[in-house]
């Protein structure tokens, strides 16, 4: 450690030679990066360029001798390199670089076997599960779209949402979807927009693309990003064959930015139709429950004894007159039957009585007590004796 | 007599007893009147809540033609 104070200050050469042993203490490592910004000016034995990080925001400048770069040609742009490399500390204007001595690339079939062993690590966390993936939205108040810019991906999305909901609203953000700065300006993105509350869905696109320009919607940060992420996610990345980890995890994986367009937003018209639908048939059931209801109203209504109250009372009536119509004859047939009876007695009594031969002369004698008189022996003298005569009766005296 | 509001099915059902009543003449004369009279009213009241939904009906018939847009 360095003694310094202000009172004794150390003059900068002390503090570069400093720092650059320090620096040499981290030795020759192997390190993986991003090359880009490779210049090489004709007949100098130096090359120039950049390592960028694939996954973080950072890069160091990289100085190595020509024959190095040329022992690695042909270099792709942008192309994923391992380097054998000893920090250089320029010290005569404190700059730093990496003096590579071997550069290799990394194959695909490289990037391949990590990616597959990063996706094993990342589905025995749980991250792919199913249980963990959030169901979409009916009505997205926003729609997140990070996309490329103004890339087809972008208009097909959009336009296959506003086909389906003219009043969709976006938040588009325009990042790159290729190489080191991909994975940085996504994660940027969707960090922003899955904090925005209206934003309650968000669409993660490109267009097609190699399996290197791919590479960084499989990057480890940015799938953690996601499963992370509160809003669900949609993947749309490249064609139908491509399935980079960010599939796995998202929560719906669109085979195309159209079909990510398509699923977000509900096809209004639809919805509106199967509305009018419903309520037609519920004014359908109600009109014929009314109908039937009605039709049964009316039935109760027409019954004779509500229709025509008057066959309450005519009914009645026809039983009062045929009552007094029956007893109108029994009486009068039985006064017929008492008149005969009275005549008959008539005749009977005329029969039986004596009158008939009283008034033919005869008469006839009773004693006080009524007793008819047969024989003169039956009275005493001096007894009163009744005669009925044909037109009355008298009194006498027995001699 | 100021008719509580009683339920349409309720109306109805009694206007069903009332009539099956009258029609198997047990009641008196007096009683049949009144039961008719009742008759009467609960026909009435049937009728008010049927014309009344109808009324509704109609009031909605218009905006079936024509589905109102989001």
């Amino acid at each position: 450690m360095l003694e310094t104070s202000s009172e004794n200050p150390v003059p900068v050469r002390v503090i570069s030679q400093s720092i650059g042993e320090y620096l040499a203490k981290l030795g020759p490592v192997w390190i993986e990066g991003e090359l880009s910004e490779v210049t090489v000016r004709p007949g100098a034995p130096m090359v120039f360029m950049r390592l960028r990080d694939v996954s973080a925001d950072m890069s160091l400048s990289i100085m190595c001798h020509r024959s190095v770069l040329d022992a690695v040609q042909p270099l792709a742009q942008n192309a994923r390199v391992v380097m054998h490399s000893k920090v250089s500390w320029y010290s005569k204007n404190g700059s730093l670089s990496l003096n590579v001595k071997e550069i290799r690339q990394v194959g695909v079939g490289e990037l391949l076997a990590r990616l597959e062993h990063l996706k094993s690590v990342l589905a025995a966390e749980g991250l792919f599960d199913t249980d963990r993936k959030q169901s979409l939205p009916f009505l997205p108040k926003a729609i997140g779209l990070i996309c490329g810019r103004n890339s087809d991906a972008e208009k097909d999305v959009v336009e296959n949402a506003k086909r389906r909901w003219p009043a969709v609203r976006f938040e588009i953000r325009e990042v790159a979807v290729q190489g080191a700065a991909a994975v940085v300006e996504v994660s940027t993105a969707l960090k922003e927009l899955d904090a925005n509350p209206d934003v309650e869905v968000i669409i993660i696109t490109r267009g097609g693309g190699s399996f290197e320009d791919l590479l960084p919607f499989s990057d480890e940060g940015l799938v953690r990003l996601v499963a992370g992420a509160k809003t669900p996610i949609v993947s749309a990345i490249g064609h139908e064959k491509d399935a980079p980890l960010l599939d796995l995890v998202a929560d719906w994986r669109a085979s195309t930015p159209t079909d990510a367009g398509k699923k977000v937003v509900p096809d209004m018209a639809e919805e509106l139709q199967k509305i009018t639908n419903l309520q037609q048939r519920a004014f359908r059931t109600i009109a014929s429950l009314l109908t039937f209801e009605k039709s049964r109203i009316t039935g109760l209504r027409d019954r004779p004894v509500l229709q025509d109250p008057f066959t309450l009372i005519s009914s009645r009536r026809e039983v009062i007159s045929g009552l007094l119509d029956r007893s109108f004859r029994s009486t009068s047939a039985r006064l017929l039957l008492g008149r005969e009876e009275i005549s008959n007695l008539n005749y009977q009594v005329r029969a039986l009585s004596p009158q008939a031969t009283l008034d033919r002369g005869y008469a006839v004698v009773q004693k006080s007590d009524g007793q008819i008189l047969r024989n003169p022996k039956n009275v005493i003298s001096g007894e009163v004796i009744k005669i009925r005569l044909a037109e009355g009766e008298l009194a006498a005296l027995a001699e | 007599m100021v008719e509580k509001k009683i339920s349409y099915e309720s109306a109805r059902d009694e206007l069903v007893e009332v009539v099956s009543q009258l029609e198997s003449g047990g009641a008196t004369l007096e009683e049949s009147l009144k039961l008719w009279e009742r008759g009467e009213v609960l026909a009435k009241i049937c009728q008010e809540w049927l014309d009344g939904a109808q009324a509704k009906l109609d009031a909605a018939r218009p905006s079936q033609s024509e589905p109102s847009d989001a």
